[in-house]
């Protein structure tokens, strides 16, 4: 292999590539997409659904629903107007009680009514037992369990959709209500016994640690919740988004020097290794140029919040590693499909193949990081296309994870981005000056082992 | 030392043999003329000549030596396919290819060129803005720079106004006087047989002819007549001793059968017209390739299988 030819094919490809309008916009509208549309959820978040929330009661028993419309009476007190601005900034929670009719099924149809009018967001039934409910029966010898008494539960009734902050909100009002009743029954004066039913918080700690220069045991740490889930989340995908921006172009890239006839001039000069090592090449510039671009901007906000701690530098030389090595293997795999593609819009239909080793990870992220060391999590960040964000991602967690996983897949990460720029290498040899419908799998399957 | 040898060359692709068992020798600082029809093989063997397809069987030398990495540093190859990056400038795109044939800065020769192919004021200009003709040409610039030992050439005249056309002729005249062996291909059977100094025809992947014109023709001996004769189509027809007659405008092209006598042909023109030329002559490259891949030629081959 030449590598002057090499180094022009991937200086001309990384001119040509940082300096379209379209790299720019990527660079700066990727972070955007990638970060779950943060910014847009922080901007509603300040634009909440100001209309009031009518709940309707029914309580059989007669002693929980008066401690329900306390807590909303307290609740709209406390949280209705910010103590600032005197601006409302949440929705007015409103209980109106309803007495059990005589007919409870048109009562439970009326009340729906309302709920269908969006006159109530919803309607609660307190069964006459709910204080003393009944024993849950055993399981049926089918393994399933009965279905709760009417009598003994609450039920609430709504048709509203996604997170109904109001059922997560009723759930404490409610039990609260339901101990209070209780002892008062007991006959304590909860009035003098006040924090009788209190919640005692629970504070997350980080390990207890001796230092090493002084000697001293050092208390432990209030452990931010960002440690745990944010920084993994951020550093995985700000990896999978370089990785996408690197490696994107050069499907249509290779696809528009083909369909323009570029190609053949270029071959008359160069092997197509020496062309597609360069074009992959120029393609890992442009990842490392954005890469280097994301860890300053990210370093100097990072500083600037004050968090500059929750940081684990020891994952940034494992970050390059991983971002050379996923670069190139897509990079490779790119340059194969696109020599398959007579038209940009064969390309278009390929796209998302080639973005499969990087949204398959991503799909994951929520289960990994909630069991990192799992054995999903273990043999998928294991799996060579996957490795580069799956292993990054659970190194990046604070328990981290055993020492020998991150080698072992580094060498599986190297060995199969190898064994990608080789066969597709095979494959762009044998495609690059083809014309007319792309091949199919089998076809190229049989280019890569025979060449 | 000869510039190209092949030898014994087969290149299929599937089931269509699109080279069969090719031998050909091309010396050093000539001009050699590809002429076949389309699809006869002439850009397979051209490519394998640049080594961007290989032989199934058969082996290529270039001035000697079998090392295909070393040897195409030497080639400058224009591809029948044209294609520049668009949006990149004429200098840039040019600067670009020679300095990956060559791997060193080309500035001056870059300026030489456009300036010598009338394109010097357009080097700043994006190859998008070019027309067909300027494109071919920056084209032409991008295989001769640096300047090659060996020039190939897919049909280097196609699309090129008359103008455009004759720089491109003295270019390659002038590359040739510098010692550069020039191949190329083309349709136009006038040009090859003025420019080239041999003359390779392929058809169906097989060769079929391969020499200089000179000894081509001689192949065919004198078995054509040039005619001129008042009563225009008509006065030709039913002459003894001819096998075929072209129709060339003002002039009719009668093909001698084997053996006949052109005097017998002569005195039984002017029994039926006034004659106002009559010139026998070698066939031309044209009616050779007829000859061999025309439609006559054609019907003779299905007829036989």
């Amino acid at each position: 292999m030449r590598m002057h030819k090499v180094l022009t094919i991937a200086r001309r490809d990384y001119i040509a590539t940082v300096r379209t309008k379209a790299f720019l916009f990527g660079l700066v509208v990727a972070p955007v997409l990638f970060g779950g549309g943060s910014i847009g959820m922080s901007l509603l978040k300040s634009k909440p659904d100001l209309k009031d929330r009518h709940v309707a009661i029914i309580d059989h028993t007669g002693v929980v629903a008066g401690a329900l419309v306390s807590a909303a009476r307290e609740k709209n007190q406390r949280e209705l107007f910010d103590k600032t601005t005197r601006r409302q900034i949440a929705p007015r929670y409103v209980f109106e009680v309803i007495a059990p009719a005589a007919n409870p099924e048109d009562q439970l149809l009326a009340l729906s009514d309302r709920v269908r009018h969006k006159q109530l967001v919803a309607f609660l039934e307190i069964g006459k037992d709910a204080l003393h409910p009944p024993k849950p029966a055993d399981d049926s010898a089918d393994g399933t369990s009965e279905k709760s008494d009417p009598d003994g539960s609450v039920s609430y009734y709504t048709n509203a959709g996604g997170i109904d902050e109001m059922r997560n909100w009723l759930n404490g009002p409610i039990n609260e209500g339901v101990r209070m009743a209780r002892l008062a029954q007991l006959g304590i004066d909860i009035d003098r016994n006040k924090g009788l039913t209190a919640s005692v918080p629970i504070e997350g700690l980080s390990l207890v640690e001796r230092d090493e220069k002084t000697g001293e045991v050092q208390a432990a740490r209030k452990r931010n919740e960002l440690e745990g889930f944010l920084v993994p989340f951020a550093v995985a995908m700000i990896l999978a988004m370089i990785v996408m921006v690197g490696s994107a172009p050069m499907l249509q890239n290779v696809t528009q020097d083909k369909s323009q006839r570029i190609v053949e001039t270029l071959l008359g000069a160069a092997t197509p290794f020496e062309l597609m090592t360069g074009k992959v090449l120029g393609s890992v510039g442009v990842s490392v140029t954005s890469s280097l671009l994301y860890v300053i901007a990210g370093t100097v906000a990072v500083n600037a919040l004050g968090v500059a701690g929750l940081l684990p530098l020891t994952i940034i030389p494992w970050f390059y590693v991983y971002l050379l090595a996923d670069v190139v293997m897509l990079c490779a795999f790119a340059a194969a499909l696109g020599a398959c593609c007579s038209t940009p819009q064969d390309a278009q239909n390929l796209a998302i193949v080639l973005l499969m080793p990087c949204l398959i990870p991503l799909f994951m992220l929520v289960t990994v990081l909630r069991q990192p060391n799992g054995m999903l999590a273990t043999v998928m960040s294991l799996v060579p296309p996957f490795t580069p964000i799956l292993m990054l991602l659970r190194q990046a967690m604070p328990d981290g994870i055993p020492a020998w996983q991150p080698w072992v897949g580094l060498v599986d990460v190297v060995a199969f981005a190898a064994a990608t720029v080789w066969a597709a290498s095979r494959i762009f040899r044998v495609a690059i000056l083809m014309q007319g419908k792309p091949p199919r799998l089998a076809e190229m399957a049989r280019w890569a082992m025979k060449g | 030392m000869d510039a190209v040898q092949i030898s014994h060359v087969t290149r299929t692709f599937g089931t269509v043999t699109a080279v069969d068992d090719l031998s050909l020798t091309v010396p050093q600082g000539s001009i050699y003329g590809f002429i076949g029809p389309n699809g006869s093989g002439k850009t397979t063997t051209m490519r394998m000549i640049v080594k961007i397809f290989y032989p199934d069987r058969g082996e290529i030398r270039l001035f000697g030596d079998g090392r295909p990495e070393t040897s195409t540093d030497l080639i400058g190859y224009l591809p029948e396919e044209r294609g520049l990056y668009q949006k990149m400038t004429v200098q840039a795109v040019l600067e670009f290819y020679g300095e990956l044939r060559s791997g060193r800065g080309v500035q001056a020769e870059v300026a030489r060129w456009l300036e010598r192919l009338e394109l010097a004021g357009r080097a700043s200009d994006k190859v998008e803005t070019l027309s067909r003709g300027m494109s071919q040409k920056v084209q032409f610039i991008a295989a001769v720079i640096p300047e090659p030992k060996l020039l190939i050439l897919d049909e280097p005249f196609s699309g090129l106004d008359p103008v455009s056309a004759d720089a491109i002729r003295s270019a390659i005249l002038d590359l040739r006087r510098h010692g550069v062996t020039v191949i190329l291909s083309t349709h136009d059977m006038h040009l090859a047989e003025t420019l080239c100094d041999y003359i390779f025809m392929i058809f169906r992947g097989r060769k079929v002819l391969d020499g200089t014109i000179g000894s081509i023709q001689d192949q065919y001996g004198e078995d054509t007549i040039r005619v001129t004769a008042s009563g225009g189509f008509a006065a030709v027809e039913h002459l003894p001793g001819v096998e075929q007659i072209r129709d060339l405008g003002q002039v009719r092209e009668l093909r001698l059968t084997r053996g006949a006598d052109p005097q017998e042909v002569l005195r039984a023109l002017v029994a039926q017209a006034r004659v106002t030329s009559f010139s026998l002559m070698k066939p031309s490259l044209h009616d050779i390739f007829m000859r061999i891949a025309g439609p006559a030629a054609e019907e003779a081959s299905h007829a036989n299988a």
